[in-house]
């Protein structure tokens, strides 16, 4: 992305979501943006994706400017490249887990057997061989996401699109999710943007960048809340010392928890 | 058939079957009507078709065969017969009122023709005398099988009393059914002696008979001559002209009733899909391929439907037929095409409205939570 500007409404209402901002992503690396609420995360996804148009800029995905593209060109280009993981897995509910990789392998129809074949090896590949006929309702959080991955593998894209893939998981689960990521990218040679509150994944990106403000900054210093896990920036955050250390928050409503009961959120005393 | 399109459609059995029921039942209607409307058409028209006459003659004004308010006399008629081209003839009495057998009414028209030249007479005697006696009487089958009147009963019509000696067949027409008689009876009871509703004429070369009905009407303005086929096509228009608009209307209504039906199910499926369609955007399905899977499920569900309205219509009416003898119904295979067509059509019009909100879903919005 170059140079890409995101206004919405006009004049006085003009509402800038992102400002000008540079960014680049390469294969075999995992990307993570994190950032406040209302930083522009979303729309600097979908606008990564092909989704929306820029208001000014470039977007090259895989060497193709999708800014150039006709609007009804970007279909396939989002198909053919770009590997979506949403926050929700957003799964088709009437289709079985090997059902939701296969219907978006080429054009969606119905004959294929090596299309049937491609979304067996990734579901297997994911660990999910004993669910291949289940719907996603009897599908766990992990699982679910796990077959999102598959989706999103399905057409063998360049980048991968990953909004907040562990937010619905429990720890265990979102860990493996995350590891995943990164193993996906360093063996399949993808390139992997992940927009997160989740400090853990951290621990698996080669690269955090910070959005805020529609800008990405560098300069910025963050803490995790140890009441609800989100990444804060510690010059604007909420904070508390206690014991000698400084915590920061999110927002009053966690500083507030805390205080109630530190121990609990801190841990024993060191 | 697109995987979507087989699993929004079959996940959600009941929606199906309400969608599908709806077109069911508009099929139905739609095709039993139209088969009333033939079977009503065949019958009210058979008698006068299969009479062996080129022309018929009656009094000015008389075009058809339930308008019998005709009366000519035999000696006026007599003339006819030597005109060039004529190769015989034969006067009918016809008087449409109501005959009892005990205390059952029913609408009867009495026909009385000539044994001798057979013109005017029953089509076809399926069972017992093929001419009646002197005080016998031919009732037509469908009279026979509604208000179970059957060989040796007697029945009062024309102020006598008859006895049924025979059943024939053709002589329905619906509302009524023939009976008949010798014209000298029918005369007698009627007191016309002499007189006759209307007069047959059989000709050499029948490809002339429209120049001759002409030339007669020119001839004598008081006498109305008509081909067999006009006498035929007036007699069906004097009973179907009136029901026509009736039927074109519930008609019209079927096909909305079956329209707002796969209309609903189709939108409201839509609709509640709309977050689905929005992933489907996201992962990079155009709006032709959504656009695909709410045009499949709409013909789909037409399709079910008109099998099952079809085949509804196929076993039902025979059925209907033995209930209500009223229900006479003829289905053609070309109904059941127009059938098709109509049934094609209303899908694809409950296809468009949804998929107008199908352009409209924007996938930005699976994004949110």
């Amino acid at each position: 992305m170059q140079s890409v500007a995101k206004v919405y409404g006009s004049g006085d209402a003009a509402v800038t979501a992102l400002d000008s901002v540079d960014f680049e992503a390469q294969a075999g690396e995992v990307v993570v943006v994190m950032g406040p609420s209302g930083a522009g995360k979303t729309t600097f996804l979908v606008i990564a994706g092909a989704l929306l148009r820029p208001t000014s800029g470039t977007v090259e995905i895989a060497g193709i400017d999708v800014t150039r593209l006709r609007e009804k060109d970007l279909p396939a280009v989002r198909r053919d490249k770009v590997g979506f993981m949403f926050q929700s897995f957003n799964l088709l509910e009437a289709l079985t887990a090997l059902e939701n990789v296969r219907v978006v392998i080429a054009d969606g129809a119905t004959s294929g057997r090596a299309a049937m074949n491609r979304a067996r090896e990734l579901l297997n590949m994911l660990g999910l061989s004993h669910r291949l006929k289940s719907l996603p309702k009897q599908l766990s959080g992990g699982e679910k996401q796990r077959v999102a991955i598959a989706r999103a593998l399905a057409n063998n894209p360049d980048l991968i699109l990953a909004d907040e893939p562990t937010a619905n998981l429990d720890s265990r689960r979102g860990l493996e999710v995350m590891r995943l990521l990164r193993q996906i990218a360093i063996e399949m040679d993808k390139a992997v943007v992940v927009v997160s509150h989740d400090h853990r994944m951290r621990e698996v990106a080669h690269r955090v960048v910070w959005l805020e403000d529609g800008r990405f900054r560098s300069d910025v210093v963050t803490a995790r809340d140890p009441v609800c896990g989100h990444v804060v920036e510690v010059e604007s955050a909420p904070a508390l010392d206690f014991e000698g250390h400084s915590y920061y928050f999110c927002a009053e409503q966690c500083l507030k928890l805390f205080s109630a009961n530190p121990r609990r959120y801190a841990g024993p005393a060191r | 058939m697109l995987l979507v399109t087989r699993k929004n459609l079959f996940s959600e059995r009941s929606r199906l079957a309400i969608s599908v029921g709806g077109v069911a039942l508009a099929v139905l209607l739609i095709t039993f009507l139209l088969s009333l409307y033939r079977g009503w058409n065949d019958k009210v028209g058979r008698f006068a078709e299969g009479v062996k006459a080129d022309i018929w003659i009656a009094t000015a004004g008389t075009t058809d065969f339930f308008a019998a308010g005709s009366i000519i006399p035999l000696d006026r008629a007599e003339p006819l017969s030597t005109l060039p081209g004529v190769e015989r003839w034969s006067p009918l009495m016809v008087r449409p009122m109501t005959a009892t057998r005990g205390s059952t009414e029913f609408d009867v028209h009495l026909v009385g023709y000539d044994p001798e030249s057979n013109m005017g007479g029953p089509l076809l005697v399926k069972e017992g005398k093929a001419e009646p006696g002197p005080g016998e009487i031919i009732v037509d089958e469908a009279l026979s099988h509604r208000y179970g009147v059957d060989i040796g009963d007697t029945i009062a019509a024309g102020g006598r009393d008859w006895k049924v000696v025979g059943k024939s067949s053709g002589g329905d027409f619906v509302f009524s059914q023939t009976v008949f008689v010798t014209l000298d009876q029918a005369q007698e009871a009627l007191q016309m002696e002499n007189l006759a509703t209307f007069v047959l004429l059989q000709l050499k070369d029948p490809s002339q008979r429209e120049q001759l009905a002409l030339e007669i009407e020119s001839a004598q303005p008081a006498i109305s001559a008509t081909t067999s086929d006009d006498f035929a096509a007036a007699t069906r228009e004097r009973i179907m002209g009136d029901l026509v608009p009736i039927l074109a209307v519930i008609l019209v209504l079927a096909f909305i009733v079956g329209l707002a039906v796969a209309a609903l199910t189709i939108y409201t499926a839509t609709v509640e899909k709309a977050r689905e369609y929005g992933i489907l955007k996201a992962v990079g399905f155009g709006n032709g391929y959504l656009y695909r899977v709410v045009f499949e499920q709409s013909l789909i569900t037409g399709l079910l439907g008109f099998i099952i309205g079809a085949g509804l219509t196929v076993v039902a009416g025979p059925m209907t037929q033995d209930l209500v003898p009223q229900f006479v119904i003829l289905i053609r295979w070309q109904d059941v095409l127009g059938v098709a067509g109509f049934t094609l059509l209303m899908v694809l019009l409950a296809a468009y409205v949804p998929t107008r909100r199908l352009a409209a879903i924007d996938p930005v919005e699976v994004f949110k939570a």
